[in-house]
C-alpha cells in the first residue's frame, strides 16, 4: 500500500532524527547515572526498527489496493482552509466576528440551503459562547478587533 | 477510617448541588454522544476537557478536579447507554461497543418490540454499572495497598505492560499500533526534562519548552479527525427510525434477560479490568457466550432479547471496570481512560495508589457520583428515550462545524496560543489519514500520557541500581510484568501465523 510505504519512510526519518537529536543532549546529569538522552535514543531506535518492519509488511501485501471510494474533497478543502484562516485571524479580528464568519461559511459548505437559519445559528453560537465565557466565567478571549476597543 | 466512611464522604461530595449538576450534564452529553454516530466516547471526552476546565476554573483546585472528573466520567459511561438507542432503532451503532446490539436489537425493533429492547438495555446497563461500582469499592483499598509497595522498577514494567496490552489489541496490525505507541512516547519527551532540567527537542522555540500539550493532541486526533472523516466520507443516511411502542417488557422478557444481565455484568467487569480490552470486546464476548449457552442458539440474529441484554450490560460494566486500574494503579487500559487520566493530571491530581490517600475527595466523590449518574441515566433513558432518539436527526450540516468551533474554542481557552490551534488542525488532518489507514490513535495518546512517567520511573530505578539494567529482570514482580508484556505481544502474532482469527479491539 502506498500510504504505508510513505509512512514507513517518514517514521524512519523521525526515528533517526530523534536518535541524532538525543546524541546532542548531555549524556548524564547531576546525581544520576542515566541521562536525559537514553530514553529518547532507545525509542528512536525502536521506531526506526518498527518502520523497517512496516515497510517490509507493506511491500509484501502490495497488491491489495482497496476499492476506491468517492471522497468529498471539495467541502473538505473549503472547510480546512476556512479553519486555517479562522485560526490565523482569531487574535486580530476577535472571537465574535471570526467565529460567526467561520460557522456561516462551513454551514453553507456542508449544504447550501436555509441561509437564514445558518445566519441565526452562527450568530447565536459565537455571541452566546463569548458572553458565557467572558462575562459569566470571567475568562479571556480576544473579543473584538484590536482597533475597535 | 474504613471504606464505608470514605464512601459516605464521597456521597457528601457528590450530592452538593453543583456536583449533581456536573454529573447530570455529563451523563446527558454522554447519552447524546452515544446516540450520535459521528462522535464516540473518546472524542466526546476529549472535546469536553477544555470546556470543563474553563467552567471549573473558578473553583479551588481539588474541587475543580472532582467536578471535572465527575462530568467527564459521566460522558464516558453515559455514552454506553446511548449507543444502544440507535443500534436498536436504526441499525446504526452509535459507537463501536454497540455494534453487536444491532444484530438482535434491530430485529426486535422490526417486530415491533423496540420498546422492550430499549428498556431492557437500559436496565441491563444500570445493573452492569452498579455491579462494577460495588466491585470497585471492594477492590479499591486492597489494590492500592498492594500497588503502594511497588518500586520504580515495578512501575516501569507495569506501564510497559499497559502499553503493550493496548497496542497488542488495537487495530489490524501490531506493527502499526506499536509505531503509534512509540510516537506517543517520543512526543512525550519534547520539552524540558523533569529530572535534569535540560530542554529536549525544543529547537529553542519557547512554545515547546513546556512540552506538547496532551489536550491539543487528543482533541485534534480524535475529535477533529472524526469530523474530517464525516466530511470526506459523506454517507447518505437513510433508513427509518423504528416506532417505539410499549416500553415495559413482558414478564417472559424479564425472565429471559435476567441471566444474560447477571453474566454480562461479571464478564464485562473482568474484561474491563484487563488493560487493552474494553467495552467493545466485552459486548462481543458476551454475545458469543449467550449464543453458546443458549438453549435455542438459532434464535440469535432474529430478535432474541438475550442478545441485547447481555452485550449492553457487558459494555457498561466494562466501562466501569476500566476505571479500576486507572484509579488504583494509575495505569489507563484504554484510549478513553487515558484521556481521563490526562484530564486528572491537568489538575495536578495523579491517579494511582496514592490517589485514595492524597485526594480522597476526588476518588470517592467520583465513585459516589457514578452511583448517582447511573441512576440518572436509568431515569433519563426509560421515559425519555424517544427524545434522545430525536437527537440523531440533528443535521450534520450544523453539527460538524460546531464541533470544529468547540474544539478551537476549548483549546484556545486553555492554552491561549495560536500555535496550539495550528497543532490542533494539523493533528486533525493527521488523525484522519492515520485512522483511515489502520493506524490506531488510542496507543499514541496512551504513550503521550504515560511517556514521562515511564521515563521517570526507569531513571529512578536505574539511579537506585547505579545504572544496572538487570534490576528489571531480577525483581520478581517486575520480571513477571515483563514476561506478560512479551507474551501479550507475541501470542497474537503466533496465533495469526497459525491462521487463527484474532479478535481486535476497534475502540482502543
Amino acid at each position: 500500500m502506498k500510504f504505508d510505504r510513505f509512512a514507513a519512510v517518514a517514521f524512519l526519518a523521525v526515528g533517526v532524527l530523534f536518535m541524532i537529536g538525543s546524541r546532542n543532549l548531555s549524556s548524564s546529569s547531576y546525581g544520576s547515572s542515566v541521562g536525559p538522552d537514553i530514553f529518547p535514543f532507545v525509542l528512536g531506535l525502536v521506531l526506526a526498527a518498527l518502520s523497517i518492519r512496516l515497510f517490509y509488511e507493506a511491500y509484501r501485501s502490495k497488491r491489495q489496493e482497496s476499492s476506491k471510494e468517492k471522497l468529498e474533497y471539495k467541502p473538505f478543502i473549503i472547510i480546512l482552509l476556512s479553519t486555517l484562516i479562522y485560526i490565523l485571524t482569531l487574535e486580530t479580528f476577535g472571537y465574535v466576528i471570526t467565529t460567526f464568519l467561520f460557522l456561516f461559511v462551513c454551514f453553507q459548505t456542508m449544504e447550501r440551503s436555509k441561509w437564514v437559519t445558518s445566519l441565526i445559528i452562527s450568530a447565536g453560537f459565537s455571541g452566546i459562547v463569548y458572553f458565557l465565557f467572558v462575562n459569566v466565567l470571567k475568562g479571556t478571549l480576544p473579543g473584538w478587533p484590536i482597533w475597535f476597543s | 477510617m474504613g471504606t464505608f466512611d470514605y464512601l459516605l464522604q464521597g456521597f457528601e461530595t457528590a450530592l452538593t448541588w453543583y456536583n449533581l449538576l456536573f454529573a447530570f450534564v455529563g451523563v446527558l452529553i454522554g447519552t447524546a454522544v452515544g446516540v450520535l454516530p459521528g462522535i464516540g466516547p473518546m472524542s466526546g471526552v476529549a472535546l469536553l476537557i477544555p470546556v470543563t476546565a474553563s467552567i471549573t476554573g473558578g473553583l479551588p483546585p481539588e474541587q475543580a478536579a472532582t467536578s471535572a472528573i465527575i462530568l467527564l466520567a459521566g460522558v464516558y459511561y453515559g455514552a454506553m447507554y446511548g449507543g444502544s438507542t440507535t443500534s436498536i432503532l436504526l441499525n446504526t451503532p452509535g459507537e463501536s461497543s454497540s455494534v453487536v446490539t444491532t444484530l438482535d436489537g434491530y430485529q426486535m425493533a422490526k417486530k415491533g418490540r423496540a420498546g422492550s429492547a430499549l428498556s431492557i438495555s437500559a436496565i441491563g446497563s444500570f445493573v452492569g454499572g452498579i455491579v462494577t461500582l460495588i466491585a470497585m469499592i471492594a477492590l479499591a483499598q486492597p489494590l492500592s495497598t498492594i500497588a503502594i509497595k511497588f518500586g520504580p522498577a515495578e512501575y516501569f514494567s507495569l506501564m510497559l505492560l499497559g502499553l503493550a496490552a493496548v497496542s497488542g489489541l488495537a487495530g489490524k496490525s501490531v506493527t502499526k499500533a506499536l509505531i503509534m505507541t512509540v510516537c506517543g512516547l517520543l512526543i512525550g519527551t519534547i520539552g524540558i526534562d523533569n529530572v535534569s532540567g535540560i530542554a529536549r527537542f525544543t529547537f529553542d522555540v519557547p512554545w515547546l519548552y513546556q512540552g506538547v500539550e496532551f489536550l491539543t493532541i487528543a482533541v485534534g486526533l480524535f475529535a477533529l479527525g472524526e469530523v474530517f472523516k464525516t466530511i470526506l466520507e459523506k454517507e447518505e443516511d437513510d433508513g427509518e427510525i423504528a416506532k417505539i411502542s410499549n416500553l415495559i417488557p413482558s414478564k417472559e422478557e424479564f425472565k429471559e434477560s435476567a441471566g444474560p444481565i447477571a453474566r454480562g455484568s461479571l464478564l464485562g467487569f473482568f474484561v474491563g479490568i484487563l488493560p487493552g480490552a474494553g467495552a467493545t470486546l466485552a459486548s462481543f464476548f458476551s454475545y458469543l457466550m449467550e449464543k453458546r449457552i443458549s438453549k435455542k442458539p438459532e434464535k440469535f440474529g432474529t430478535g432474541a432479547i438475550a442478545g441485547v441484554a447481555g452485550p449492553e450490560t457487558a459494555n457498561n460494566a466494562a466501562s466501569g471496570g476500566a476505571m479500576i486500574p486507572l484509579l488504583t494503579l494509575g495505569i489507563p487500559g484504554s484510549g478513553t481512560t487515558a484521556i481521563l487520566m490526562g484530564a486528572l493530571m491537568m489538575y495536578n491530581v495523579q491517579p494511582g495508589p496514592l490517589l485514595f490517600e492524597d485526594h480522597p475527595q476526588v476518588a470517592w466523590g467520583l465513585i459516589a457520583s457514578m452511583f448517582i449518574g447511573n441512576l440518572m441515566l436509568l431515569i433519563l433513558n426509560l421515559p425519555l428515550v424517544k427524545v434522545f432518539a430525536k437527537i440523531i436527526e440533528t443535521p450534520k450540516k450544523y453539527l460538524i462545524p460546531i464541533i470544529i468551533a468547540i474544539s478551537i474554542f476549548g483549546v484556545y481557552a486553555v492554552q491561549v496560543s495560536t500555535y496550539d490551534l495550528l497543532l490542533l488542525l494539523g493533528c486533525g488532518v493527521l488523525g484522519y489519514f492515520l485512522s483511515k489507514n489502520d493506524y490506531p490513535i488510542a496507543p499514541l495518546v496512551l504513550g503521550l500520557v504515560l511517556g514521562p512517567m515511564i521515563e521517570n520511573n526507569m531513571r529512578r530505578a536505574l539511579t537506585i541500581s547505579d545504572g544496572d539494567y538487570s534490576l528489571f529482570f531480577t525483581r520478581p514482580l517486575s520480571l513477571t510484568f515483563l514476561i506478560v508484556t512479551a507474551l501479550w505481544l507475541l501470542i497474537p502474532v503466533l496465533l495469526k501465523k497459525r491462521g487463527k482469527d484474532v479478535v481486535i479491539n476497534i475502540e482502543g
